[in-house]
């Protein structure tokens, strides 16, 4: 017997299937046993298609036998949120108004994956439309966090980063309008990362917020992460997204690049946030003095208008959602409502039955927003915010080369712990600002906190378009913490770990 | 001013959402909590600096060429795949005037 799955990485199994150690079909069976032995726990999955999984194996594997050389990610098992379309999966985005709804076509970042290789699993769960920070406001079922599962996973992309920590995939694509991909990968203990806006086609996947959205990529290691975003780049420029942007690629060929002589920001106001718990604050300082031991500087920076960005965010996430979501009107796809005596009430019940209360809240906000009168007073005023939050960035990266700062403010919460929507909002706190400026940002795992017992993480941000630079501090973090802990970067959550999955 | 129900009824009919009582009395607790929330945006209206309604500057409108793409095109058939109701090769909705609202 080979070793199970969740051991390897990305990069290893790719070897391993060129290499002849292993199939791709053995791949997708072992990824796919891991699945059938651990989700009825965790629940990350809201769709698993074998089909495609198992065809995408034999193509790798004929590949091979053909002599072809292999893509650079072949046989590599990924997971895909659920707002991205994939033809032959249902696209839900969570929700009972696209509980039927089967991808018409199929999303640029997804397509990228499997041009590199990658097998995929299924689609994964998330909060509704991607509203939220704990997906629990799937409409389906919850997700659990895989190192507690009385926790939550984080959200919106819960089932990403859930699947990847319980080793029920090796790669995860998510989505980032607030902190959807860094939130919870700090809660699961993975890494994930929200590239610079424009890095990574939006082409395909359902909008939430269009001036905000991002899609990255979840791995369990800084390693695995960058040569996701290899892949979901290799193409280029997509034309089929107009804010599509040339990136910098070779991201995996510079991880182990020197930051000795580079300066590292430290946002004191953060640091000294109201709510920012010991363990999560205590795990920042201590990757700071682990940049500090290669050699990387610490400088303090001020952001004088990042008080602004959680109002500025809830101004401008809910009147993009508004506009986006207009589009559900129970005629062309979503939810319909039956016997309708006219168009108007067809069109209001549908929206009232198919979406879920967040939904609606988040409509009903961008609708209150967007109306006349108020409209000047806050869109405008938010979006006179942008630009100060912005030119707080450039100013700050004049002086520094990239930021540090907490994730979230604490470990995962527990289902049901924060039950008023506007108090959900605020846990955002550290996430919110780079989807406003639009530069990329990263978590790291940092091992589990001392008091909770569960993982924690810190957040690297940096430049627009400097998202190579970043990934080199993360595998800088994760290099320290791995050296001073004995560990191998970060693990499958241990009551997951080996269940299921052997390559046999 | 908090928002009354009347006010948050009126928000509804504009996002075409039809809210029952319940949800109504819910909404309008949830718009002031969440308005409230936003009041620090307020002192922002009267910077003197332009606002930035998108991180990527000076986009344009991406045009392709005015013909038929064929790889991207949806057939009839699939166009109306996910629809709750079609009649004839096109979406069949309820009287657009009829009936009582």
């Amino acid at each position: 017997m080979l070793a199970n799955l969740d051991s390897l990485s990305a990069a290893q199994i790719a070897a391993g299937v060129a290499a002849g150690d292993f199939t791709a079909a053995e791949v997708a069976h072992a990824a796919l046993s891991a699945i059938d032995a651990r989700d009825a726990e965790v629940q990350a999955y809201l769709q698993v298609t074998p089909e495609l999984a198992l065809d995408a194996a034999a193509a790798i594997d004929a590949r091979r036998a053909a002599g072809e050389p292999l893509p650079p990610l072949a046989g590599v098992p990924f997971a895909i949120k659920d707002n991205m379309n994939l033809v032959g999966t249902r696209t839900t985005c969570a929700s009972r108004m696209l509980e039927t709804y089967e991808s018409p076509y199929t999303a640029t970042c997804v397509q990228r994956m499997l041009d590199a290789g990658c097998l995929p699993l299924g689609k994964v769960n998330m909060d509704e439309f991607a509203f939220g920070s704990s997906t629990e406001s799937s409409a389906f079922k919850p997700t659990h966090n895989p190192w507690d599962l009385e926790r939550v996973p984080g959200g919106s992309s819960g089932g990403s980063a859930a699947a990847v920590a319980a080793g029920m995939a090796t790669l995860a694509l998510g989505s980032d309008t607030g902190g959807s991909i860094r939130q919870p990968a700090a809660f699961c203990g993975v890494v994930g990362m929200k590239p610079s806006y424009g890095t990574v086609s939006r082409y395909g996947v359902v909008a939430f917020g269009s001036s905000l959205d991002q899609v990255g990529p979840f791995g369990r290691t800084v390693e695995d992460t960058a040569l996701a975003l290899d892949a979901l780049t290799a193409g280029g420029r997509d034309p089929f997204d107009g804010t599509s942007q040339d990136a910098e690629g070779a991201f995996a060929a510079h991880l182990d690049d020197d930051i000795a002589g580079l300066r590292v920001g430290i946002i004191p106001a953060f640091m000294d946030a109201e709510g920012l718990d010991a363990e999560v604050k205590a795990t920042v300082e201590k990757a700071a003095s682990s940049l500090v031991d290669q050699g990387a500087t610490l400088v303090d920076v001020d952001l004088p208008h990042l008080d602004a960005a959680i109002a500025a965010y809830y101004v401008i996430g809910p009147a993009e959602a508004f506009s986006n979501l207009a589009r559900f009107d129970g005629v062309r796809y979503g939810y319909q409502e039956p016997d309708c005596p006219n168009l108007a009430s067809q069109s209001a019940l549908s929206r009232a039955h198919g979406f879920g209360a967040e939904a609606k809240r988040r409509q009903m906000l961008g609708a209150y927003l967007l109306s006349s009168g108020v409209y000047d007073r806050y869109y405008y005023a938010a979006q006179k915010a942008r630009s100060l939050i912005t030119a707080d960035y450039q100013r700050a990266f004049e002086q520094v080369d990239v930021i540090l700062m907490p994730a979230s403010p604490t470990c995962a919460f527990r289902h049901g712990e924060l039950s008023d929507p506007t108090q959900m909002y605020l846990s955002d706190m550290f996430t919110i600002s780079i989807n406003i400026a639009g530069n990329g940002g990263i978590t790291v795992p940092c091992g589990l906190g001392t008091t909770s017992g569960m993982p924690v993480a810190v957040q690297l941000v940096g430049r627009a378009f400097d998202d190579r630079r970043l990934l080199t501090f993360a595998r800088a973090v994760e290099r320290a913490h791995a050296e001073a802990t004995g560990t191998a970067g970060c693990t499958v959550a241990p009551a997951f770990a080996g269940k299921g999955g052997d390559l046999s | 001013m908090a928002l009354t129900e009347d006010d948050v009824r009126g928000i509804a009919e504009y996002a075409t959402i039809a809210l029952d009582t319940e949800e109504l009395s819910e909404m309008t607790a949830y718009l002031n909590d969440a308005v409230e929330m936003l009041e620090p945006i307020l002192q922002y209206a009267a910077e003197d600096v332009a606002p930035t309604f998108h991180p990527i500057g000076g986009l344009a409108n991406v045009m392709r060429a005015d013909a038929p793409d064929a790889n991207r095109a949806l057939s009839t058939n699939e166009a109306l795949a996910n629809a709750g109701a079609q009649h004839d090769g096109q979406f069949r909705v309820p009287s657009i005037l009829g009936g009582e609202r």
